[in-house]
């Protein structure tokens, strides 16, 4: 009988408010994590704090950056480390996600059992996120397969997915060792998708219907190019050279063609002012010399 | 003197007629060897009586026991007769006519052997030349040809045997139960010595160890007393055809061989599926122990037969992921259990995590290992001379080992100008007393799986630098691992050890710090235990 350990990742920056739930949340589940990894990238505000009250608990470790390499770096080293430390799974999540007390157990049931009804391996098990509400958070919601409900025919509370967000995922330790970490250089937004889809080269993922989570976000809206303004621009300038990059280089040129018509298109919906549409667009060119490779983690333990 | 045939299992197989006088003049291993070869040709003519002429030579040339020449009755000139000796199967009449001539040829000595140079060929020779000369050259070449082929050979999958689904009881057996071993070769190394370690934990558990090898070499540790009361046939190839498939099916026949255990012996592992389809009901297991890159190796081989097999033992994190992540074998199928306790107790006595240099002191920089390719000595020489002439007396150096590189390391030596600051030292003095001298021990190989040396330089409070290959990420430091192409090995090393040389607070620090990644790694389960348990299943 072999015993499967689990490791959650969190990573946090700047959320001092919302963090202490969200470990506690982890901490409180059925089936608890065998190891708790807390990334924080280099956050200036309480986090520290925050930390502080966990260090002494037995499954917790902390890593501490001392840049803050956005969420894809922290994902990237936080997933890096848990395989070190000889992670069979990895679970990951944001620092506003609140997970309910079954999430992880629900999701390793919930994968095992669709491997055993595929009969293959499947390289990621997703949860459902709620808003806080109660209704499907916008932002993160998987993309189906063309053949989504074939487990739930089969009676599976599970539907087969593309891509998802990296707001509770669980990975699979072979996943990591044959397809490597997320982009760190992605920084922020598409580094989700772009991990997920290449992932997908060894079969669907697969989002457990009865694994649940909340996402804390301010407000229930997906991305929109439609909503850019001189706040949110760096995000979405990242957005848009990381997708154009992934179009480009891992789909094909049309692809990311068919990404700028849509990018056009929702910032014009939007009205968006012109300069940011400029600013926007030299990013997409940018994607398109922009191609990082993976790394791959190394095994320790 | 005892006769060494008493202290062999080889008894249970034939017996002897009549012992001749001189058979008292061979050395251990010749008896041994001899054994060997007489246990293969009674169990390949059972009934017939076999009249062996054993030959000997001075020279550089590996025995010849098991292979087609036996059944030839002429040998090279430089052959010598050592005499002639007559077997018969045990348990089977003795026919009064018809007798089977072999000729059973013990090799040179060991010592010539360890010399034994590359195959004839002028490829070969060009090749030896330009290793011996630019040693640094060729090691680039040949990293970048491990580079690519390991590309290539990740890119294509491996083909696997088909899965055997006979369930019958298979053919007749003995009544001792029995383990059967396959080993690549009776010589140092560290799959070698676990190997050894397995043969006395089956006889401790009542199981009878029969140990084919299939690897020529003159086996110099058949001697040794963990090979007493075995059935050690060295076998040497080609070994006719017909004789394979009555080999061992005289070995099930006489013996209840529970389970065959294999140790890098790839004729064994060819072997196991017709095994599985003959004799259902034994148990297959292997030990394997690091990844070669360019070909795959026994790995490769293991994967090949892992239909057919039960279990595969890994000795390293690195072996498990390869073999469960990246080839998909069942979780369940592939056991990670660790050498770290083979040669050094971790709940024992080990030296405290704390630097014994003194200030002012000479950092002492230690290299232990054989003198092969592998383990890459002239890389170690090389990074002498270069912090030799960044440090000058603040570092000193020792290379502790012999092999086959053994001549080219000593001309390096002299051609560095290493005379004063290297120290050479030969198996004949103990590891240990090295080991208490150093301040940090140098892994330079460009492969390996977990270094036993690592665990023994821990257990002396000794820091250890290693390229980063195989498993070595597992017990050493991030920041003192190396890169594996030689010329960044060489660069990062050399700053490595001036900085550690120069902070001695840091070489301190980083002790503890390695101490406690060694512990990590010395809680993974252990192979002791899980062979341990392997060997009461199958011995109930």
């Amino acid at each position: 009988m072999t015993t499967t350990n689990v490791a959650a990742v969190i990573v946090t920056y700047n959320r001092a408010d919302k963090l202490g739930k969200v470990i506690e949340q982890v901490l409180a589940q059925d089936r608890p994590a065998d190891q708790v990894i807390i990334v924080d990238n280099a956050s200036t505000d309480g986090t520290a704090d925050v930390l502080t009250a966990f260090e002494g608990r037995a499954t917790v470790h902390i890593e501490r950056l001392a840049t803050n390499s956005g969420g894809a770096g922290g994902f990237a080293h936080g997933m890096a480390v848990a395989y070190e430390r000889g992670a069979d799974h990895v679970w990951i999540m944001d620092d506003d996600c609140y997970a309910d007390p079954d999430a992880l157990r629900e999701l390793l049931d919930g994968h095992a059992s669709a491997e055993a009804s595929m009969g293959m391996r499947l390289p990621y098990a997703c949860s459902v996120v709620r808003w806080t509400d109660g209704e499907i958070c916008e932002m993160n919601n998987p993309e189906p397969t063309w053949d989504w409900g074939k487990l739930l025919v089969r009676g599976e509370h599970s539907v087969l997915v593309n891509s998802c967000s990296f707001v509770s995922v669980l990975f699979p330790r072979w996943a990591l060792t044959q397809f490597g970490l997320p982009l760190a250089e992605y920084f922020i937004w598409f580094d989700d998708q772009e991990y997920t889809r290449r992932l997908t080269a060894a079969g669907p993922g697969v989002q457990v219907l009865r694994s649940t989570v909340t996402h804390d976000l301010g407000v229930n809206r997906g991305v929109n190019f439609g909503d850019v303004n001189d706040g949110n621009m760096w995000k979405f300038e990242y957005g848009v050279r990381n997708e154009a990059s992934y179009r480009w280089h891992h789909e094909d040129p049309f692809a990311a063609l068919r990404f700028a018509q849509r990018l056009h298109r929702g910032l014009a919906g939007g009205r968006v002012p012109w300069r940011l549409r400029r600013r926007l667009a030299r990013k997409w060119l940018e994607g398109i010399r922009f191609d990082p490779k993976p790394a791959f983690p190394r095994t320790v333990l | 003197m005892t006769d060494p045939h008493d202290q062999t299992g080889a008894r249970r197989v034939f017996e002897i007629l009549q012992e001749p006088d001189w058979f008292s003049g061979l050395s251990p291993r010749e008896a041994r060897l001899l054994d060997g070869g007489l246990a293969f040709h009674c169990l390949a003519r059972p009934g017939e009586r076999i009249r062996a002429t054993v030959l000997r030579t001075d020279g550089p040339h590996l025995p010849s026991l098991t292979d087609h020449r036996t059944q030839r009755i002429e040998w090279a000139d430089d052959r010598r007769v050592v005499g002639t000796i007559e077997a018969h199967a045990t348990g089977t009449p003795v026919p009064t006519t018809g007798v089977v001539d072999v000729v059973l040829d013990l090799g040179g000595p060991p010592g010539s052997l360890m010399r034994l140079e590359l195959p004839p060929g002028r490829v070969h020779a060009v090749r030896s030349v330009v290793r011996g000369r630019a040693p640094v050259v060729f090691d680039v070449l040949r990293q970048l040809r491990t580079d690519r082929l390991e590309n290539r050979r990740l890119s294509r999958p491996i083909p696997r045997v088909g899965r055997a689904d006979v369930t019958s009881a298979g053919s007749s057996r003995g009544s001792t139960k029995a383990v059967l071993f396959g080993l690549h070769w009776l010589e140092l190394g560290g799959a070698e010595k676990w190997a050894a370690e397995t043969i006395g934990m089956a006889r401790a558990a009542g199981l009878f160890p029969i140990v084919v090898s299939d690897r020529p070499s003159g086996h110099p540790d058949i001697a040794r007393p963990v090979f007493d009361d075995a059935l050690v046939i060295p076998l040497t190839h080609p070994v006719p055809a017909e004789h394979e498939s009555r080999v061992l099916s005289q070995l099930f026949e006489r013996f209840d061989i529970r389970g065959v255990h294999v140790h890098h012996c790839t004729w064994l592992y060819q072997r196991l599926p017709w095994i599985r389809a003959q004799y259902p009901g034994t148990e297959l297991v292997d030990s394997l122990h690091v990844l070669e890159w360019r070909t795959g190796g026994f790995v490769d081989i293991a994967l090949r037969m892992s239909n057919v097999m039960d279990q595969h033992h890994v000795i390293s994190p690195q072996l498990r992921d390869y073999l469960v992540d990246q080839q998909g074998l069942p979780r369940e199928k592939v056991s990670l259990a660790t050498l770290a306790d083979l040669t050094v107790d971790p709940s024992g006595q080990r030296a405290e995590p704390v630097s014994t240099r003194k200030a002012g002191d000479p950092m002492t920089v230690a290299f232990v290992g054989r003198f092969t390719q592998q383990k890459r000595p002239y890389l170690f020489l090389r990074l002498a001379a270069r912090l030799r002439a960044r440090l000058g007396d603040r570092v000193r150096f020792i290379v502790h080992g012999d092999g086959e590189l053994a001549s080219e390391v000593r001309a390096d030596h002299a051609r560095l100008g290493l005379a004063g600051s290297v120290q050479l030292r030969g198996t004949d003095q103990p590891v240990a007393q090295t080991l208490d001298e150093a301040d940090v021990l140098v892994i330079s190989s460009d492969n390996e799986g977990v270094t036993l040396t690592s665990f023994e330089a821990d257990a002396h409070g000794v820091l250890v630098v290693s390229s980063d290959v195989g498993s070595q990420a597992s017990v050493v430091l991030p920041e003192l691992l190396l890169p594996r192409a030689p010329l960044p090995f060489l660069r990062a090393a050399e700053d490595v050890l001036v900085s550690l040389c120069e902070d001695a607070e840091r070489a301190a620090h980083l002790l503890v710090e390695q101490r406690g990644k060694v512990d990590a790694f010395a809680d993974l389960p252990r192979a002791r235990d899980w062979t341990r348990y392997l060997y009461e299943r199958w011995a109930s």
